[in-house]
């Protein structure tokens, strides 16, 4: 592989593109590969495989060729709403799993208080920012101040824009709560019971960063049952 | 919708072949049954011998760090390796779990 090639991958990883790095293995050869892009001589050939690897996000050697492809496609984009002492173990989890994070929280006093390492929180209401930024079936929504003002008007963004993933922290009875305002406001049984509530899988933790490793758990479990392969 | 393309690696190549370094590139790009280490995991092997990231749960790293050294040394541009339990070195480079994978190696530069 060429140093540009690998320059150039990190470029375009750090820009969230989609994009698929294809190498010959029979002679050694690698390009990028995106949507329309053309090809060189040594995988030109190949056209029609390599679209079809690229479309269903697919990597390995392409059935009976000697063409390895590697699909990157922007990752899932996590929103916490509230800057609480779970969030902090939340990021550090989230990191290493290939998520984008940004957290939210209105409340001057958790934003500034709360000590929170390589990222900035942004000290806004939910639906301000949610006017702000392309928000869809690749974002993930964490509600987790259990105050209906600010989780609800984020859970209702996140229903209406159908996200990959909602989970809203509180007990049952909280949930239920949260479930019969939602039902009043228009949305109906299947919608809501798309909200994981309470929310992460049950390990029986108690702590912050067991109640983090369980949100997680269940965020990574979701991921990997939408991926078809 | 993991994503194995690990730009702390690639960022770490980059700096490597800058500061005068020789690098080979490790990509698993083939596994069979039960292996540890996902189509795309990758590793960095520098002309001493020096690595970063991994291939496998540390079942075939020694073996892709000897055939590294070798492709440096002999200015190869790349080489497939396949790993296989009912290989002959088994014994010293054979995946425990009983999987079979296909690492290639590359030159950068």
């Amino acid at each position: 592989m060429k140093i540009e090639t690998l320059k150039q991958i990190i470029k375009k990883k750090s820009l969230n593109e989609q994009f698929a790095i294809i190498t010959n293995l029979s002679n050694g050869s690698s390009e990028i590969f995106k949507a329309e892009s053309s090809l060189s001589k040594n995988f030109i050939n190949f056209k029609n495989e390599i679209e079809n690897y690229y479309n269903l996000k697919k990597n390995g050697i392409i059935n009976e060729t000697e063409i390895f492809i590697e699909n990157y496609f922007k990752p899932v984009e996590v929103i916490i709403v509230g800057a609480v002492h779970i969030t902090q173990y939340l990021i550090e989890f989230l990191k290493n799993l290939n998520f984008e994070v940004k957290v939210i929280d209105p409340r001057e006093y958790f934003v500034t208080k709360q000590k929170f390492q390589n990222i900035k929180i942004i000290n806004k209401w939910p639906e301000e920012i949610f006017k702000k930024i392309r928000t869809g079936s690749n974002t993930a929504l964490i509600t987790l101040t259990h105050d209906p003002k600010i989780d609800e008007p984020a859970l209702k963004h996140a229903l209406k824009k159908k996200f990959f993933y909602i989970g809203a922290l509180g007990s049952k009875k909280t949930h239920k709560n949260r479930c019969k305002r939602l039902k009043e406001d228009g949305f109906n049984n299947k919608e809501i019971g798309s909200i994981h509530g309470p929310i992460g899988l049950d390990i029986g933790g108690k702590s912050a960063p067991e109640i983090a490793l369980s949100i997680v758990a269940q965020l990574v479990s979701e991921r990997n049952k939408s991926i078809k392969i | 919708m993991t994503q194995s393309f690990n730009s702390t690696i690639l960022e770490e190549a980059i700096s490597w072949i800058e500061s005068g370094q020789q690098v080979a590139l490790a990509t698993v790009v083939q596994t069979w049954g039960s292996s540890p280490f996902q189509i795309g995991s990758k590793m960095i092997i520098n002309e001493k011998g020096k690595f970063l990231g991994s291939v496998s749960g540390g079942c075939v790293e020694t073996s892709v760090i000897t055939e590294c050294l070798e492709l440096i040394k002999n200015k190869n541009s790349f080489k497939k390796i396949d790993f296989k339990v009912s290989d002959e070195n088994a014994w010293n480079v054979g995946l425990a779990c009983g999987g079979e994978m296909t690492v290639f190696i590359e030159q950068i530069n």
